[in-house]
């Protein structure tokens, strides 16, 4: 009989996401934060996996609409910030965004 | 070939029987994550940080970013642990892969600077322009986290 053994699992392919000229969107990071919420594997039972990726969808826009909510409410803060710096003509261009 | 896959670094093996590397989330090592070019050559064999080839460029700074680690959990008969997806913002990078490793080891029984955890391998060289570098964390779970041990 073998001695218990301890193993160090195959580490998975990490993704990596990147843009240019620009940051992430709102729908792109919510897209990535659903996934992570909720990992759905190939061979869940077709009626499991069917349920998860509707769960997942509803997830996603909730998701998508806080994020943008947040992205909003940031704004209003740099833009106050900017104002009251006395930078008039930055602050309404970060509003105009 | 420079990456040649993903690797968990066999020193980091055996420094975890020495009890080097603490993966607590409030008190535990600090961990980085550094980006290297096509040209660095990590594998299995690896044993610290070294900033040869490493990437360089707009809002990156040698030895990389500091790691935001979740606390280790077992699931089943599998213990494993995660970290928080690392964000380069506003960054001009190019980077192949990446080398996790540990600026805080405990030394008491073996003697560490840096040393290695984890080699990433992007699979082809990732680039971001004026934008963001996003390195993202597979699902923390018994199947697919970071790293695992069963």
């Amino acid at each position: 009989m073998s001695a218990p053994a301890l193993e160090a699992l195959p580490i998975w392919k990490v993704d990596v996401h990147t843009t240019s000229g620009r940051g992430f969107t709102p729908e792109e990071l919510a897209e990535r934060c659903a996934k992570k919420i909720i990992a759905i594997s190939d061979d869940a039972n077709p009626a499991i996996r069917a349920q998860a990726h509707a769960f997942r969808g509803q997830l996603l826009k909730t998701l998508e609409f806080y994020m943008r909510e947040a992205v909003k409410s940031d704004r209003t803060t740099v833009y106050n910030a900017l104002t009251d710096a006395g930078q008039t003509d930055l602050a309404k261009l970060i509003r105009r965004l | 070939m420079a990456f040649s896959g993903n690797y968990m670094c066999t020193s980091f093996k055996k420094e975890l029987l020495y009890g080097a590397h603490d993966f607590d989330a409030s008190s535990g090592d600090t961990f980085k994550i550094a980006l290297y070019t096509s040209s660095a050559t990590l594998t299995a064999a690896t044993t610290a940080y070294s900033a040869t080839n490493e990437s360089s460029g707009t809002g990156y700074t040698a030895g990389g970013g500091t790691l935001t680690p979740v606390d280790p959990t077992a699931s089943g008969t599998t213990a494993l642990t995660d970290f928080a997806d690392e964000t380069w913002t506003s960054a001009t990078i190019t980077a192949r892969g990446a080398l996790i490793y540990n600026t805080t080891p405990n030394t008491t029984s073996i003697a560490l600077t840096n040393p290695a955890v984890i080699v990433l391998d992007f699979g082809a060289d990732k680039i971001a322009t004026a934008g963001d570098f996003t390195v993202v964390f597979p699902t923390a779970d018994a199947s697919n986290a970071i790293i695992r041990i069963a």
